[in-house]
């Protein structure tokens, strides 16, 4: 590892690491079902594998089409994989007895584990915060709303960006492999994930309204059925409508189909009186 | 709708999708921020805003995640609230033309997706030429294309489609109002099914159950600040508990004969 940062001062500027952090930004310009990111991927750090191979064509084409072949991730910790990938390419170039195939294979076992987090921690936990804290502002009609979501968002979403670009090339896939070995990285995704689950369940409380507005009169009396249903339990008819939702998602039905079955069923409840936001 | 309108929302429904392709995904797709946009478009930025708020609960759990086909909310947001404002209508104007927009609009997605494979073979001559220029001009093509696949249709639709869609509004019965009300009500519970879904392990629901219970009763006088501060709290709790563990299982498994001092 201390081989790789004395090789960073020699090879690479920092401008080309700036390089390679601004072309991730586009990692998902070219998204198709074939090699998913993979162009991207190899745009994004085509300019350091030129540096690294200036003096070998031969060698540049082969690695060229080792990073245009498939890889999917969540893009935010993407440049963590792109730094490992350029300090494993120097050494590749470096010693010849060093076998190529690992490189891709590093890159697809950090795919999974580094998804998992940056799932969890942008889709579940940051961009819920940012758009939490901008609907009330919205809902007033106060335009801070879009800047509050956008700032939230995208102060975490650069600095991940930033920071494990330099991590990755200088530590490399020693750090993820001593995380997996002490078993610090399930406990890590565990820890984000109980954030995750605490706000989604405060959110179906606070944010999803649906009531059943029927009531009928008995011998004179009047009878609000959400009253009743607020005994058992307030707000249960959005945890009810939401886990069986999630059921059907969890049975791996299309997006598409639980999309036709709301509209048809919400509306036909809806036509009926039974439910009302 | 003028043509400067027009083309205004057609750049805002593009650029709502290409954030994800050019941008990083730095989230210009949530309704807030496009309803936002469109509301300054149109000269209305407080109908937009609050459009854009209804949108955002409805799809608050609508992310893409990988290659799956999912909600295009980007463009549907858009062209929802612009409908609304144009016709001087609510949210529902937004749902009834927002929702179907972006699940038709996720299929164009997976037919550019599908085309852009063809592309990769190309780049793929490009790199045995050593071109590099070639290489990123692929790259750069499958933007463009995106990008004029979303401007296009939305310019033609708000700018020819006006008629239409102000006919489609007025001319719709009570019932109809009343029925999308109830599909408005329970789609919220979509988005939140598809995060649970990414995030839901069997050990993780006592913690569903102790964000969800507080807020149910106790309501808005709860925030959602606060829930996330326990929840924070919490997190950090368990991670010293158990990373200690992890110290004391290395340390017995490094030292095996000192276990029975335990």
């Amino acid at each position: 590892m201390a081989k790789n940062e004395m090789t960073a001062e020699s090879r690479f500027t920092k401008k080309d690491f700036r390089g390679v952090f601004w072309r991730s930004f586009t990692l998902l310009g070219s998204m198709n079902y074939e090699r998913m990111e993979g162009l991207g991927f190899l745009y994004a750090i085509m300019p350091l594998l030129r540096k690294i191979y200036k003096d070998d064509d031969e060698g540049l084409k082969q690695a060229m089409h080792r990073h245009i072949a498939a890889f999917n991730m969540t893009v935010a910790p993407s440049p963590f994989v792109m730094g490992t990938t350029v300090a494993m390419e120097e050494n590749a170039k470096e010693n010849p007895d060093f076998d190529v195939s690992t490189i891709n294979a590093i890159k697809v076992s950090l795919m999974g584990p580094l998804s998992g987090i940056g799932d969890t921690f942008f889709w579940g936990i940051i961009r819920i915060l940012a758009c939490a804290l901008a609907i009330g502002f919205a809902q007033e009609g106060n335009p801070v709303a879009p800047f509050i979501l956008l700032l939230v968002f995208n102060i975490p979403n650069v600095l991940t960006r930033l920071v494990t670009l330099n991590i990755g090339y200088n530590k490399g896939s020693a750090i993820l492999a001593d995380m997996e070995k002490t078993g610090k990285m399930q406990l890590f995704t565990h820890c984000a994930g109980i954030i995750g689950a605490m706000s989604i369940g405060c959110m179906i409380a606070m944010w999803v309204s649906i009531v059943c507005p029927l009531q009928f009169t008995i011998s004179g009396s009047e009878v609000i059925l959400q009253d009743y249903l607020n005994q058992i339990m307030p707000k249960i008819l959005p945890l009810c409508f939401t886990l069986g939702i999630f059921g059907c998602v969890r049975k791996k039905y299309k997006t598409i189909y639980i999309i036709a079955g709301i509209v048809i069923i919400g509306f036909a409840l809806g036509v009926l009186g039974l439910i009302s936001a | 709708m003028s043509v400067l309108q027009a083309i205004l929302i057609a750049l805002i429904a593009a650029v709502s999708r290409s954030e994800g392709d050019w941008l990083g995904e730095c989230k210009l797709r949530e309704p807030i921020v496009t309803g936002f946009l469109v509301g300054l478009a149109l000269g209305d930025v407080k109908t937009g805003l609050m459009i854009g708020a209804q949108l955002q609960l409805m799809w608050m759990g609508a992310v893409g995640i990988g290659p799956t086909a999912q909600l295009d909310i980007g463009i549907g947001g858009t062209i929802g609230t612009a409908v609304a404002i144009t016709t001087g209508t609510g949210a529902e104007t937004a749902i009834l033309f927002g929702v179907p927009v972006a699940v038709i609009m996720q299929f164009l997605n997976t037919l550019l997706m599908s085309s852009y494979s063809g592309v990769m073979l190309v780049a793929d001559r490009k790199i045995d030429a050593l071109d590099f220029r070639g290489i990123r001009l692929c790259h750069y093509f499958c933007g463009i294309c995106t990008f004029l696949a979303y401007a296009i249709p939305t310019f033609l639709v708000m700018y020819f489609g006006n008629e239409a869609t102000e006919a489609i509004v007025n001319g719709m019965p009570a019932w109809v109002n009343t029925g999308l009300g109830g599909v408005a009500a329970i789609l919220p519970c979509l988005g939140f099914a598809l995060l649970l879904n990414i995030i839901l392990e069997k050990n993780l629901v006592p913690y569903f159950i102790l964000g969800f219970i507080p807020a149910a009763y106790v309501g808005f006088d709860l925030t959602m600040i606060a829930i996330a501060a326990i929840a924070i709290a919490i997190a950090w709790i368990i991670f010293m508990l158990r990373s200690n563990e992890g110290a004391r299982v290395a340390v017995a498994a490094g030292a095996a004969d000192d276990e029975w001092e335990d």
